[in-house]
């Protein structure tokens, strides 16, 4: 087993779009848990371009944020915290969403995890124990994973997991095209393509009636899986 | 002057530029060789088509697997059109793409030095 490096700079990313009723709680108890250990960690939101206060409540958490200027999508909200993350030479980024739906406790968990197994990619799966996640939720993102394979031939239990934990090496490299929910299996087809050593954990997912009413719902799967079969045919045949 | 001839002469133009540009996006590392070699390979068969379309078209003629009439003045102008859109779509296309790849990291580049600016003030 690997020892774990506290020295590691630690850069968690929550990109958020119209977040402002939890955003505040979710940066503040992360932060709580980081002041506990001893790694060196930045709280950096995404706003992108929300229509409340967002930024303000993100700040008053104790998080410094990044503003989109335009709302473009959690996948490119994503991509603009892991671009800073690698810019500013973090060693681990780490994004989680912002509606409070996972625990400061899964993000440590997930940095130990990165440096004990020494992945570049660390993917905080919510289906390798789904207690507490509604029979739907389980279906859909199911649905998602398995299509996620069949398109990229990538085997994950939990392709849509916002929980994802990424090494120096994957910041460097790792980029993707689309702006959407649809980054999720994108990134790990790009993970793939760049030999990216890719691996899974086990987290804990908290639904609350807030968090239920943001994020993907299964309609907005179908999109999701009609732009992954534009991206897969159109790098098929250019 | 035959009229195969004349609607292989007035697309050649299309097809020649459309490989040149496949060929300079590659050089410039715009494109990636897959695209390339896509590129080039829907060009090829397009030119071997309109080169080939008078004997195709007796061959297909004479095995009776066709009984369309020669090619006609206004078929030239609507394959010569079908050869231009098909062109101005694919140059669309790319232009579009890499327009929208611009227009992502311009503004993912703003924002990150936006926010560099507001701290260091």
């Amino acid at each position: 087993m690997g020892k774990v490096n506290y020295q590691h700079k630690i850069c968690v990313v929550i990109p958020a779009y119209n977040e402002a009723k939890v955003i505040r709680h979710v940066v503040h108890s992360v932060n709580q848990a980081f002041s506990k250990i001893k790694y060196e960690a930045k709280i950096i939101v995404i706003d992108d371009g929300s229509s409340d206060d967002t930024a303000k409540e993100a700040q008053t958490g104790g998080a410094d944020v990044i503003q989109h200027i335009i709302n473009s999508g959690a996948g490119s909200a994503t991509a603009t915290g892991l671009r800073f993350a690698e810019l500013e030479n973090f060693d681990i980024a780490v994004t989680m969403d912002g509606d409070g739906q996972h625990t400061p406790k899964d993000v440590i968990r997930g940095v130990d995890e990165i440096i004990r197994t020494k992945a570049d990619l660390l993917i905080g799966s919510r289906l390798l124990n789904s207690n507490g996640m509604s029979s739907v939720k389980v279906l859909g993102n199911k649905g998602l994973s398995m299509i996620t394979y069949l398109l990229f031939s990538i085997n994950s239990t939990d392709s849509q997991s916002g929980l994802r934990v990424f090494s120096r090496n994957a910041l460097e490299q790792l980029r993707w095209e689309t702006s959407g929910y649809e980054f999720c299996s994108e990134m790990l087809w790009r993970a793939k393509q760049l030999g990216l050593n890719i691996q899974e954990y086990p987290i804990q997912a908290i639904y609350t009636e807030y968090s239920k009413t943001k994020g993907q719902n299964n309609w907005n799967g179908i999109n999701i899986v009609k732009s992954l079969i534009k991206r897969r045919l159109s790098e098929l045949f250019a | 002057m035959s009229r195969y001839l004349l609607l292989f002469l007035l697309n050649l133009p299309f097809i020649i530029a459309s490989m040149v540009s496949a060929v300079v996006s590659y050089k410039l590392g715009n494109s990636s060789k897959r695209r390339l070699k896509f590129q080039m390979l829907m060009w090829t068969i397009i030119l071997v088509g309109l080169a080939a379309a008078k004997p195709l078209y007796e061959w297909l003629f004479s095995n009776n697997l066709t009984q369309s009439e020669p090619l006609s003045l206004f078929d030239v102008v609507q394959i010569t059109g079908i050869v231009t859109v098909f062109y101005i779509a694919n140059r669309t296309r790319t232009k579009l793409e890499t327009l929208e790849r611009q227009t992502h990291d311009l503004h993912q580049e703003l924002s990150i030095r936006l926010f560099k600016d507001r701290k260091s003030k």
